[in-house]
């Protein structure tokens, strides 16, 4: 069954059985382009204006990766000068923000590196051995309100576990390009991840 | 399959990572197993929110002092006036199923949520289908036998899906799998009510929508 077939009826499937919104995504937001070969053409507006539009996405990353504001910040800096060293690199081939994300990671874990911070924590080792023995009230609900715990629990993740859980569940990158970011097996990076996701759930069910 | 094993494979199980088999021994053990079903709607819960975080802000001090960085870096690169106005191109949008899918799943979980939400704020609502369940609702109870069935139901036909999988092209996988994390994540926000307030009506009344639409969205995929 070729894939427009299926891709076909998988549209019949969801007109007849669920009522939704047209959303839809946008592609290449033209603007970056723009504002990125007018910022390489040495138009400072324009890379002000870049800054404007994205600092929040990198700084939230940083923030996420390193668990503290001020190194974020610190980090936040350093990737806008290095966008403004490379951006005449930039040529639209992918969406700039993709561009700025992979940069931004790069930034992060160049900093691990420097500051010899260890991805692999293999001290955590099956520190959660007895989740079978937490009681029903592991099912403690996080809601909406409790996002701050969410992101306090995540500061406090080993470095390995949130690396790896921020790219993966925060930020949606797949297992094979996180093997191929940090340098380690799939394996390890699937196994970070669930050692991550359950140490978040003993430090919100502690709370 | 024991507590240990099935509680090592449950982020696999819940990203959808999973052979068949593992999945299908996963879903037995959790049919009767409370303990491990509270640590995979626990990690549902975590996934969920995780991709919800709202995005956090620098200081204002920050762009000044990248600013004078680039200042030191390039002299006059701050002080060079506009050369011609960026213009903005009409923005281009595209639509693929997954998107769809997900941008469906997402609104019927943020009606549930709003639906929930305001009925616990400001009493009973009218729901957008159906009457509104009220105080003195007479929506029948979810008995435990009701959800064993409907639970069992859903791995039969999870079995016979996932035989289909394999023949599957990626996009369809991704729209099934997303799909359903959508409605799992909302039967894992039900269940939730459900404990705070067993007999919301409302919430009863969610959770076994949710759970017929996921058999149908099981029974739909298993035609593929």
């Amino acid at each position: 069954m070729g894939s427009s077939h299926h891709s076909s009826e998988v549209m019949a499937y969801i007109t007849t059985t669920l009522t939704m919104p047209v959303t839809g995504e946008r592609i290449q937001p033209a603007s970056d382009l723009e504002l990125a070969r007018a910022a390489a053409a040495g138009d400072s507006a324009a890379f002000e204006k870049l800054y404007e539009q994205h600092h929040r996405r990198v700084y939230s990353l940083c923030l996420r990766m390193l668990g503290n504001g001020t190194h974020a910040e610190d980090l936040t800096q350093e990737v806008f000068l290095q966008v403004y060293k490379k951006i005449g690199s930039f040529r639209g081939d992918s969406a700039f923000t993709t561009w700025l994300h992979r940069l931004t990671v790069n930034q992060v874990l160049m900093h691990f590196r420097r500051r010899g911070v260890k991805l692999e924590h293999t001290s955590e080792e099956g520190d959660f051995t007895n989740v079978v023995e937490t009681p029903l009230q592991s099912t403690r609900r996080i809601s909406m309100v409790d996002e701050l715990a969410l992101e306090k629990a995540i500061s406090q993740l080993p470095p390995g576990y949130r690396t790896v859980f921020v790219l993966h569940d925060v930020e949606g990158y797949e297992h094979e390009e996180i093997s191929s970011l940090l340098g380690v097996s799939i394996g390890t990076s699937k196994s970070q991840l669930h050692k991550g996701r359950m140490r978040l759930r003993e430090l919100l069910t502690k709370r | 399959m024991v507590c240990k094993q099935c509680q090592e494979l449950l982020s696999e199980y819940i990203d959808g990572a999973l052979e068949l088999g593992e999945q299908v021994n996963i879903e037995r053990h959790l049919c009767d197993c409370e303990p491990c079903r509270a640590v995979r709607d626990d990690l549902l819960q975590i996934v969920h929110f995780s991709q919800q975080l709202p995005m956090q802000a620098p200081s204002t001090a920050l762009w000044p002092r990248i600013s004078s960085d680039l200042a030191e870096l390039t002299p006059g690169f701050w002080s060079r006036p506009l050369r011609w106005l960026v213009s903005f191109r009409t923005l281009n949008f595209n639509f693929s199923v997954p998107q769809l899918v997900g941008a469906a799943a997402a609104l019927a979980i943020v009606i549930s949520i709003g639906v929930i939400v305001s009925r616990r704020d400001s009493g009973p609502v009218q729901l957008l289908a159906g009457p509104a369940p009220s105080a003195n609702s007479d929506v029948k109870p979810l008995s435990q036998t009701d959800l064993q069935q409907l639970e069992k139901q859903i791995t039969q036909l999870s079995v016979a899906v996932e035989q289909r999988k394999e023949s599957w092209d990626p996009e369809l996988r991704t729209a099934f799998e997303r799909n359903l994390l959508y409605i799992d994540q909302s039967l894992v926000e039900c269940r939730h009510h459900l404990n705070d307030n067993p007999s919301d009506g409302v919430s009863q009344e969610l959770m076994l929508n949710a759970y017929r639409e996921k058999v149908r969205l099981l029974e739909g995929f298993e035609k593929f």
